[in-house]
């Protein structure tokens, strides 16, 4: 790590919040810093005689997560009218209980319905590797404040790619946990039946700290199953000797364009990895994934599109009402269309411990594009940076992306990210082939130049 | 399918008031969604297939 824990947290603070300052006015990542509370918060830690895992760590939050005193905006105007939040959200205190300090709280898509964090209430945050395009959503201010060297760590959620998809296009690392891992406790949700939280970090030790804070039981979260905490740290540098692991085909190579192929074909190299895996029905999954969060995240937000629907963002507001319209049918076929495809990749984890697949169709488009080809038809260009990652968090699979560079030839100084897919309650096969990669150094998540 | 008919009824039903501004972007996507929906809705499956109000993740057989 960068923030070594020689480092008093007080100074690990104040080298976040000068970097914030420095960086933001270019990036817009952050939508809240929070210097009063860091410094007290750091001041705290630095009087803590006891052993603290994440000892002074700056980290941020997507602003979807409960802090204390502020309101929880989840990305949106309307909830500028909400009462501040009464405590953090449970895996803020968590981390914060590890040593770790929270610096503020990171723009996202309104109401995480988005991949790219075009936001039209607080700007748009741009990707720190070049700013003229997307960060990737919904979390993309976690993504971001990561590959701008703000902080180490972040937090965001995912339900059909959002920190997947925000990962690739930043270039720094993620993990998405298996589906009920992580209690949701406090933040603000999307889709109650997708919706998964998980951190982001500049490498692969930090992450696998990160989470081994974040896991054990919550009782307020009803989604959440009772598992004990499995600690990944432990067997984070067992590299990759005994695992089989494949390259997801089919769909995913279809949907993928040469730059996202690459980045592949080269972390298939690193680890020898030549088997090739098909998923059936793929695009079934995908579209499940679609009329559920469609439909279930418009029923959420029923009452305001009622009252203001003109409140929301204009790159929201028409999906949710026409959310709010579709047969109950379409739903619940999409369930039992999920289940059964759950089970079929289950069978088939029986041959392979490790899948991997990319991320995102391409690295990161230009902020406001509209349409991409891909596979030899226009597709919208918002929708399809989910094209890759919908089918996996559908079926609730912990995934570690990781960040290439170098693969796309018309843009070369743009990272590109990989997911490294495991059965459930795997996160820790996941990790250990990500800190593999990184050892050999096919993946990294440098800070961008300022 | 006369989907302008379809999200008038359906707005009635919820107490959606659309605006003239709003109206052509829903019907638009409404229509979008209507057209992955036989991706779901074509594939047979059985009673056995159910999920359940709970969805957790299916673990591999050892």
């Amino acid at each position: 790590m960068s923030h070594p824990a020689a480092e008093s947290a007080a100074a690990q603070v104040e080298a976040a919040l000068a970097r914030i300052a420095a960086t933001d006015g270019r990036v817009n990542a952050f939508t809240a810093v929070l210097a009063d509370r860091a410094r007290a918060r750091a001041a705290a830690v630095d009087a803590d005689a006891r052993a603290l895992p994440l000892r002074g760590l700056p980290f941020a939050v997507k602003n979807l997560f409960d802090l204390q005193g502020l309101a929880t905006l989840a990305g949106s105007r309307i909830e500028r009218d909400a009462a501040p939040a009464a405590r953090d959200a449970v895996l803020v205190r968590r981390l914060e209980a590890a040593g770790a300090v929270c610096v503020g709280a990171l723009n996202m898509d309104e109401y995480a319905y988005g991949f790219t964090t075009e936001n039209s209430h607080h700007g748009p945050t741009r990707n720190p590797h070049d700013t003229a395009r997307i960060s990737g959503g919904s979390s993309g201010g976690s993504a971001a404040a990561v590959a701008a060297g703000q902080v180490p760590l972040t937090l965001g959620s995912d339900t059909n790619g959002s920190i997947r998809v925000p990962a690739s296009l930043c270039g720094v690392f993620g993990l998405k946990p298996s589906f009920g891992r992580l209690p949701r406790t406090g933040s603000y949700p999307f889709v109650a039946s997708l919706d998964h939280l998980g951190p982001f970090a500049h490498d692969v030790a930090t992450l696998a700290a990160a989470y081994d804070a974040l896991q054990g039981p919550d009782a307020e979260d009803p989604a959440q199953v009772p598992r004990p905490p499995e600690p990944t740290q432990p067997q984070l540098a067992r590299g990759t000797e005994g695992l089989r692991i494949g390259v997801l085909g089919g769909w995913f190579q279809a949907m993928a364009l040469p730059a996202a192929r690459e980045a592949v074909a080269r972390v298939a190299a690193a680890l020898g990895a030549t088997q090739t895996v098909l998923w059936p029905e793929v695009d079934r999954a995908r579209t499940a994934a679609f009329i559920i969060t469609n439909a279930e995240g418009a029923a959420l937000h029923l009452a305001d599109l009622r009252r203001r629907a003109d409140d929301f963002d204009p790159l929201t507001r028409d999906r949710f009402l026409a959310g709010a319209l579709l047969p109950a049918a379409w739903v619940q076929q999409s369930q039992r269309v999920r289940h059964w495809f759950a089970r079929q990749v289950a069978a088939q984890f029986a041959e392979v411990d490790v899948l991997i697949a990319p991320a995102t169709p391409c690295t990161a488009p230009a902020i406001g594009t509209e349409w991409l080809e891909i596979a030899g038809q226009k597709m919208p260009a918002r929708a399809s940076m989910g094209l890759l990652t919908q089918p996996v968090s559908a079926i609730g699979l912990p995934v570690a992306t990781v960040p290439l560079w170098g693969c796309d030839a018309a843009a070369p100084h743009l990272p590109i990210g990989v997911q490294l897919i495991a059965a459930p309650w795997r996160e820790d096969l996941c990790l250990r082939v990500a800190h593999a990669l990184e050892s050999a150094g096919v993946v990294k998540a440098p800070v961008a130049a300022a | 399918m006369d989907f302008e008919r379809y999200v008038d009824a359906q707005c009635e039903l919820l107490g959606l008031a659309l605006t003239p501004e709003q109206r052509p972007g829903v019907v638009r996507y409404l229509q979008l969604v209507a057209g992955f929906a036989p991706r779901v809705m074509d594939f047979a499956l059985t009673p056995a297939d159910e999920s359940g109000n709970t969805f957790v993740p299916v673990e591999p057989k050892p």
